[in-house]
C-alpha cells in the first residue's frame, strides 16, 4: 500500500486553524518525534504521512504531484499551476485563511470603476505616456487570465512585486496593482480602491488533491475527504 | 551556410526570397524580451521562453521574427523601401507541436503604394507555398481593419466609442460585449455627489483643481502617471459615452457587416451594396479595398478563390489594414499568415512613419503538409 501523504501549513494561524479541522474530523495528528517535527501521522489511519511545509511550497508540490493532499490557499493553487483543474481537485473550502485577489487602482481616479474604464485607460496608454499601462503583483498568471481571457485587455505591462505591492502606484513603480486583500484596510491606506468587478477570485484555505493515478481505488482518499467535508 | 537540420526545401525558399528581391538578413536567437512584450502584450508571457542576463535585463528566445528584424531595420538606419527575407529557428510554448521549429517570411518595409504592396505579399506568400506544396489545394481568407474603421466612422458614433470598437477589432467576445453595451447603456455608478455635481455644472477646472488637491494631500502627484487633467478630461468623456445609444438599426447593420463572409471577388459589390442600403460613406478604405484586388487580379491571382471576412482582424494596436491567412483546403492549420503593420515601425522607435507588410510561414506545418500531399 502506498504512503499517502498530506501537506500542511508549517506556521502561523493558518496551521493552528487546519490542525482545528483536522481534529474536528476525528483525523489527530500526532508528530513524529519531538513536537517541533515537521513530520506527522494520522492516528487510526495506516500509511497516512504529514508533512509541514509553507504555504506557498505546498501548492508548488500539488502541482508537481509530489504529495497526494495539500491544504493551502486557493490563490497559490491557480497562480501556480496552468490548467490547474485538471490537476488538482478542490475537495473543501475551509472557512479561514479568506482573502480576495482584486485589481486596485489609485482612489484617485474617478473615472475608472470597472474593468471596461481600465481597458479605455490601457488602450490609451501608450500613446498618452509612451509606455504601456503597469501592474504590480506577484499573480502574473491570474492577472494574465483576467485581463486577457476575461476582459479582452492585452495592452498592459506586469511588473513583478514580491512585497509591499499597494505601495508601488504611489512609489512610481507601476500604475495599478493586482494583489490579495482581507479587508481592504492596507488598500486604503495607500489610497487604492478596487475596481467593482475587479475580484478575481475569492480565496480562502483549501483541502486540494493531486489528481493521481491508484487515488480512485484507493478507500483512505475518500475517507480523509469525507472526514473533513463532515467536519465544516 | 551550412544545410543540416535545415527543412529539406530550404533552398527552395532561399530561392524564392532571391528571386522576389528580398535580402535575406539574420537576427540573434537570443532577444531582449521588452519588444515583443511590449507589443503583443502579456499574454505572450507563457508562450515564450524567458530568461535573464547577469545584469537582471529580461532576455528571451526569438519567439519570431517581424520585430527582430524591424529592430534591426531601425537600428543600421538604412533607408527605406526594403525588402527583408528570413528563414529561422523560433521558441515558443506550444501545447501542440515542437517548441521550437522553423519560420521563413518577408516583412516590406517602406513601400508607400500600399494596395501594390499587399497585393504583393499576398502574391509572394502564395507563390513561395505553391512552389513547396504544389499539390496542395491552398485557401486563403483576407479580413481589413480599415474597412471595419470606415464602418464604425460613418455610423457616426462618438470618437471614444469609435475607438473602442476599433481596438476590439479581431476579437469577436470583446467585441460583442461593447456592442452589447451601445445597445443598454448602462449609467455610470459610484461617482461621488460633489464630483457628479460639478460635472453636471461643467466645472472641470474645478474639478481639475480638486484632484491636485488630493494628488498632493495622498503625495501621489511625484510620481503619478495620469495627471488630474487626463483624469478630469476622461471623467467627462465616461460619462458623456455612457449615454451614447445605437439604435437598433445600427446595431444590426454593425452585426451584419460583421457577418458578412463571401468570395473576394464579389467583396467590393457587396460593401458597395452595404454601404447603399445603409446609407453610409466608407470612402478611402474601400477604394484601397478595390485598388488592392485590382493589383491582385492584374498579378494574375484568381480572387474569386479567395475569401472576404469582415471580421477578420487581429486585435493588436499595430495592425492598422490587411490581414490574410493561408490554410489547406479542409484544414485549420494556418500555412502562412500575414498582414499590415503601418504602426510597428513607430512604436518599435523608429523617427519616421514607415508603412509595412508581411507575412510568415509555418515550416513545420507545410512539412506536415508535404508529407500528406
Amino acid at each position: 500500500m502506498n504512503a499517502i501523504t498530506i501537506a500542511l501549513p508549517s506556521k502561523g494561524r493558518i496551521k493552528e486553524e487546519t490542525a482545528a479541522v483536522f481534529e474536528r474530523a476525528g483525523l489527530s495528528i500526532s508528530a513524529v518525534g519531538n513536537d517541533r517535527s515537521y513530520r506527522g501521522r494520522i492516528a487510526g489511519i495506516e500509511g497516512v504521512e504529514i508533512a509541514y511545509l509553507s504555504a506557498s511550497e505546498i501548492a508548488r508540490e500539488l502541482a508537481a504531484g509530489a504529495v497526494d493532499f495539500g491544504v493551502t490557499g486557493e490563490d497559490l493553487v491557480r497562480e501556480g499551476m496552468p490548467g490547474v483543474d485538471a490537476k488538482v481537485e478542490f475537495c473543501a473550502r475551509l472557512g479561514f485563511g479568506h482573502a480576495d485577489v482584486v485589481v486596485a487602482v489609485p482612489e484617485i481616479w474617478l473615472d475608472v470603476e470597472t474593468m471596461a474604464d481600465l481597458g479605455d485607460v490601457a488602450a490609451d496608454f501608450r500613446a498618452r505616456h509612451g509606455r504601456r499601462l503597469q501592474i504590480a503583483t506577484k499573480y502574473w498568471r491570474l492577472t494574465q487570465q483576467f485581463f486577457s481571457a476575461k476582459h479582452g485587455i492585452q495592452l498592459y505591462r506586469i511588473v513583478e512585486s514580491l512585497g509591499a505591492t499597494e505601495g508601488a502606484p504611489a512609489a512610481g513603480q507601476a500604475d495599478i496593482i493586482v494583489d490579495i486583500t482581507s479587508t481592504g484596510s492596507t488598500l486604503r491606506a495607500n489610497h487604492l480602491k478596487v475596481l467593482s468587478d475587479g475580484v478575481i477570485l475569492k480565496s480562502e484555505a483549501c483541502l486540494v488533491r493531486a489528481r493521481k493515478p491508484g487515488h480512485d481505488e484507493d478507500g483512505r482518499i475518500s475517507q480523509i475527504i469525507e472526514a473533513v467535508r463532515a467536519s465544516l | 551556410m551550412p544545410m543540416i537540420d535545415m527543412p529539406e526545401f530550404a533552398g527552395d525558399l532561399l530561392a524564392e526570397f532571391a528571386e522576389r528581391d528580398a535580402e535575406r538578413v539574420n537576427t540573434p536567437v537570443i532577444q531582449p524580451a521588452e519588444p515583443f512584450l511590449d507589443m503583443a502584450g502579456e499574454d505572450l508571457r507563457r508562450r515564450i521562453f524567458l530568461t535573464e542576463s547577469e545584469t537582471g535585463e529580461s532576455l528571451c528566445l526569438r519567439p519570431e521574427f517581424t520585430i527582430p528584424v524591424c529592430l534591426r531595420h531601425i537600428a543600421s538606419a538604412t533607408g527605406t523601401p526594403r525588402r527583408y527575407a528570413y528563414l529561422g529557428e523560433v521558441f515558443r510554448q506550444r501545447r501542440d507541436g515542437s517548441n521550437e521549429f522553423y519560420q521563413a517570411g518577408i516583412e516590406d518595409l517602406g513601400d508607400k503604394a500600399t494596395a501594390a504592396a499587399d497585393a504583393r505579399a499576398i502574391g509572394d506568400a502564395l507563390g513561395i507555398l505553391k512552389r513547396v506544396l504544389p499539390k496542395v489545394d491552398l485557401r486563403l481568407t483576407l479580413g481589413d481593419q480599415a474597412v471595419f474603421e470606415a464602418v464604425v466612422k460613418a455610423l457616426g458614433l462618438p470618437h471614444g466609442w469609435q475607438r473602442r470598437l476599433i481596438h476590439a477589432f479581431g476579437d469577436m467576445a470583446h467585441l460583442e460585449a461593447l456592442l452589447e453595451r451601445l445597445a443598454r447603456p448602462q449609467p455610470v455608478a459610484g461617482l461621488d455627489p460633489d464630483i457628479s455635481a460639478m460635472m453636471a455644472a461643467g466645472d472641470e477646472a474645478g474639478l481639475v483643481e480638486r484632484l491636485d488637491r488630493t494628488m498632493q494631500e495622498t503625495g501621489y502627484s511625484t510620481n503619478a502617471s495620469r495627471s488630474p487633467a487626463e483624469i478630469a478630461k476622461r471623467l467627462k468623456e465616461k460619462l458623456e459615452l455612457s449615454q451614447t445609444r445605437l439604435d437598433g438599426t445600427a446595431l444590426l447593420l454593425l452585426r451584419e457587416f460583421l457577418t458578412l463572409q463571401l468570395p473576394l471577388s464579389d467583396a467590393p459589390a457587396a460593401l458597395a451594396g452595404f454601404a447603399d442600403a445603409a446609407g453610409l460613406k466608407l470612402g478611402d478604405a474601400v477604394s484601397l479595398f478595390s485598388a488592392r484586388l485590382q493589383s491582385l487580379a492584374d498579378a494574375g491571382a484568381d480572387i474569386s478563390a479567395m475569401t472576404y471576412r469582415a471580421a477578420f482582424g487581429r486585435p493588436l494596436d499595430y495592425y492598422t489594414g490587411l490581414v490574410f491567412e493561408v490554410t489547406a483546403a479542409g484544414s485549420t492549420a494556418v500555412l502562412a499568415g500575414g498582414g499590415r503593420f503601418d504602426r510597428l515601425m513607430t512604436l518599435l522607435g523608429a523617427r519616421e512613419h514607415i508603412p509595412a507588410v508581411g507575412f510568415s510561414l509555418w515550416i513545420d506545418r507545410i512539412e506536415a503538409a508535404r508529407a500528406r500531399q
